[in-house]
């Protein structure tokens, strides 16, 4: 329970709703109470620059990772070099859309820890298809997309259904997903056959930003606008704040998680696609930390902007955060290991701070009752 | 109640204790005597001052300089000197309003995280030591359970009894110290607060000091010995609670005399059914008959078990339904969930603000606006403008005190939060609102307007069903009351509504058809 704080002189009262009027059917004797309730009095300007640096704490640590990157003299001449960047940023493509793919099971208090395996899946068949099936280049891509969302839907059913925890059902689909792709690909590789467009798409240029990087840009639009600017947004966001209170009031709390799931995998399905635009042909080798790499951006992003909260803004921050460090540390010679070393720990550092962020919100709540 | 004994010892002092917090006093220099023996209670409302002095007294927060605290015959310490060790070595023992219980674990395991566990040969646990340890506790504290029995199987009561126990246990002699309960019944179903409060005296007549916080004022006037009640960091006075009434207490807690905390019922209800329950059966219910008229507040008195929360679940859709029937305005009404019941214009406010009503983390706005985005999104586009217009319109019409509407929900008061839960739902007009104890774990004050927005609702055609577990509020609320009882309302009563009748229909088996009306 809060304290009401009592009416000082500086209190503003004249922004306060009036309690009553004078013909008001109800005699209430209550004193009229002027008192608000009040968590962060940001009046002072120590108090701001606070929440300032708080919000833009991942973004100062970008920009100074960058600084320092295109200074140090071990990675200077490389680092800050259009090609570089290029390099950098398509290399983000996969993971970024998977990360914001899902953004939307996690608003809803859920886990995809199959995300990486649904796009290896996509990426494997959609190259199967172009190769020894002779689709065209949109059917491809509309059937990788597909397949993700389809097996979205599956990880969807089951844990509205069962009621079983998310992680562990997906840690389940995740492994049969992978079995399934030996099986399927009977562990051979396809390079001749991938559709020339498909190929170029993952290395050409558009105004100078790689292609695959628009398609990000795009994906964040979309996931935003979807997450912040839709009804069914607004209710992922309640029901991952409080599931009983949202069946409460009336939103249909099953139907919309498993839709989630359903969209999470159609992203998946579309990182699977950029992944055979990058590769340009297939090897059946999934990358064993897709998923969980996605988990640290989606929380390091909460860490950020609208603190406690995943948001679009800060996903994206925390991701270039990730990659400028990553491909800095390997140019200044550091080996490959850096690259699942740094995402380990960043997952681990983001957790981390969520669990301060939220500690220090309990304090604040007992500290406040008098 | 246990008579004061002559010549009252005294088992704790505090004398001239402050507490600023940012600069203001949250606490003005206290003085309190607790007597040897008594219970004694600590009154006042949200911000008073309450919690600030048992914390001083528990040593979790350090007061003012100046300030000192006697325990007993011993010599006055300075607050500044005042720790968590020194409380516990004084012998003051606190038991918090949600006491940290495990309820998978035996009662004699939940002792043993207070005392410890006994060990035997290689440091293993000695369990026959501690559960013969724990039996005569249970006995001595007339809690009549097996030391193995885990404390889910426990009623609310003796779960709570249990922790009374664990903060007691090391001591031998029961008249030194003193027990500090801090709203150890806020957390309890009416029914259950009965049976805590009947063991409190008990420990009381056998020389435990009791300082009791509340603000459920009809427990303090039945437990209590001294009052003492705060307001605003002051003390206002200590009084005897013989012959004291809920409406001296109300004063003293508000400040200023009142006439009334309950907004009086407008004289006619046009008649006319806006909701009509017939054979209603499924969980405890067997078969609820029931009217409600158009534009009234119908209270529903029940002990805790007798259906009253799954009546109002099965009305919103929330809970299966077994068989009978329901019109709505006269047209048939069977809610297969809470979409349907709200489409037909029915709200419902659950009993548990922050497990089933609140969006914590979420916005003020959003939690007003919750379930009803959808009339946000026209042409593609959310309108966050006329979102936030609404928002702010129902804060102001709503008596909801923010800062602004994008504040967190969680950083309000329980009044204030019950407040946006609340207008959620009545900024809709609702044919029909179901209220599940609107007022728990709120302070006077903001009762009194939550009672007031009810009655501007019914003004405006809303019918309402309330749940009310205190017999007196219901009674004041209500214009009539249907008493609920073994899955039946077995009686309605009409206006006069007497509290005390309430209370003993409520727990009568069988009533004598004169009674029943309606």
């Amino acid at each position: 329970m809060t304290t009401r704080s009592r009416p000082r002189p500086d209190e503003a009262v004249a922004d306060l709703p009036t309690p009553r009027t004078t013909d008001d059917p109800v005699v209430v004797t209550k004193a009229p109470d002027t008192s608000v309730d009040v968590r962060h009095p940001q009046r002072s300007v120590a108090a701001l620059g606070n929440r300032v640096l708080r919000q833009y704490s991942l973004v100062f640590l970008l920009v100074a990772s960058f600084v320092l990157y295109s200074t140090w003299s071990k990675t200077s001449s490389v680092f800050l070099t259009g090609d570089s960047l290029r390099v950098m940023a398509a290399g983000q493509a996969v993971i970024g859309v998977l990360t914001l793919g899902i953004l939307v099971t996690m608003v809803a208090g859920n886990f995809d820890l199959s995300v990486g395996n649904i796009a290896g899946l996509s990426y494997v068949m959609t190259a199967t298809l172009y190769a020894k099936h002779g689709w065209g280049l949109w059917a491809g891509v509309v059937a990788g997309i597909l397949i993700g969302g389809f097996v979205g839907g599956i990880n969807g059913v089951l844990v509205t259904v069962l009621r079983v925890d998310p992680f562990i059902i997906t840690l389940g689909t995740a492994s049969a997903i992978l079995g399934f792709i030996d099986w399927y690909t009977k562990d051979q590789s396809i390079v001749n056959g991938i559709p020339d467009g498909i190929r170029n798409f993952g290395k050409d240029n558009f105004f100078g930003v790689p292609d695959i990087v628009w398609v990000l840009a795009i994906v964040a639009i979309v996931i935003y606008y979807l997450l912040e600017h839709t009804p069914y947004g607004r209710n992922l966001h309640a029901i991952g704040s409080n599931r009983a209170a949202a069946r409460l009031v009336g939103i249909r709390v099953e139907r919309s998680i498993a839709t989630a799931f359903v969209i999470n995998g159609l992203f998946a399905g579309l990182a699977g696609v950029l992944m055979l635009a990058r590769a340009g042909s297939m090897t059946p080798t999934i990358p064993p930390t897709l998923a969980l790499t996605a988990l640290a951006g989606a929380f390091l992003g909460a860490a950020s902007f609208k603190v406690g909260r995943l948001n679009v803004p800060g996903t994206i921050v925390a991701l270039l955060f990730l990659a400028v460090n990553i491909t800095g540390l390997q140019y200044a010679g550091v080996a490959n290991w850096i690259n699942e070393m740094f995402t380990g720990l960043s997952l681990i550092f983001a957790i981390a701070l969520a669990a301060v962020l939220s500690k220090e919100r309990t304090v604040k709540k007992t500290r406040k009752t008098a | 109640m246990p008579a004061v004994m002559a010549g009252p010892r005294t088992a704790l002092a505090v004398r001239g204790l402050s507490k600023t917090y940012a600069g203001h006093l949250a606490l003005d220099s206290l003085f309190l005597q607790i007597r040897t023996g008594e219970v004694h209670a600590l009154l006042g409302g949200n911000g008073s001052g309450k919690s600030t002095t048992i914390k001083i007294l528990a040593g979790v927060v350090a007061a003012d300089t100046g300030g000192e605290i006697v325990l007993g015959e011993s010599d006055a310490v300075g607050v500044h000197d005042w720790t968590p060790a020194k409380a516990h070595a004084a012998g003051l023992r606190f038991v918090h309003q949600q006491p940290a219980v495990f309820p998978e674990l035996s009662i004699a395991e939940n002792l043993a995280f207070g005392a410890g566990f006994p060990r035997g040969a290689g440091g293993r646990v000695d369990w026959r030591a501690l559960n013969a340890r724990t039996a005569e506790l249970l006995d001595r504290y007339e809690i009549h359970a097996s030391p193995k029995t885990p404390l889910a199987a426990l009623r609310a009561a003796d779960r709570c009894r249990v922790a009374i126990v664990r903060a007691l246990q090391d001591r031998d002699d029961a008249d030194s110290g003193v027990l500090v309960l801090d709203e150890p019944t806020a957390a309890l179903p009416a029914a259950e607060v009965e049976h805590l409060l009947d063991a409190l005296r008990g420990y009381a007549e056998a020389g435990q000091t009791i300082l009791y916080v509340s603000h459920r004022l009809d427990e303090v006037l039945s437990v209590a010995d001294r009052v003492t009640v705060l307001r605003d960091g002051r003390k206002v006075d200590t009084v005897e609670a013989q012959g004291l009434r809920e409406a001296d207490l109300i004063e003293m807690i508000v400040g200023r005399p009142i006439e009334r905390a309950f907004p009086s019922a407008p004289p006619e209800t046009t008649g006319d059914a806006a909701m009509t329950i017939r054979g209603l059966r499924g969980g405890p219910l067997h078969g609820v008959d029931l009217t409600l008229r158009k534009g009234e507040v119908l209270g529903i008195a029940g002990l805790l078990g007798s259906g009253r929360s799954e009546l109002l679940r099965m009305l919103f859709g929330a809970h299966p339904i077994d068989g009978g029937s329901v019109t709505l305005d006269g047209n048939d009404y069977a809610p297969a969930s809470p979409q349907g019941a709200m489409k037909a214009g029915v709200a419902y406010v659950p009993e548990d603000r922050q497990a089933e009503a609140l969006l914590c983390g979420e916005s003020v706005r959003h939690n007003l606006t919750a379930g009803q985005e959808a009339s946000y999104f026209r042409k593609l586009l959310y309108r966050h403008r006329l979102e936030r217009s609404d928002a702010q319109r129902s804060i102001g019409d709503f008596l909801i005190r923010v800062v602004s509407d994008t504040q967190p929900v969680e950083t309000l008061s329980g009044g204030n939060q019950q407040k946006v839960v609340m207008a959620r739902w009545l900024r809709r007009r609702p044919k029909v609102l179901l209220l599940d104890e609107p007022t728990q774990g709120v302070d006077v004050g903001a009762r009194a307007e939550i009672y007031q927005l009810i009655r501007r609702a019914t003004e405006q055609g809303t019918s309402v069903i309330l749940v009310v577990s205190e017999p007196e509020e219901l009674a004041h609320a209500s214009d009539r009351v249907a008493v609920l009882r073994g899955g039946r309302i077995t009686t309605v009563v009409e206006r006069p509504i007497d509290a005390h009748k309430l209370t003993e229909l409520m727990n009568t088996p069988q009533v004598t058809g004169s009674e029943a009306s309606q």
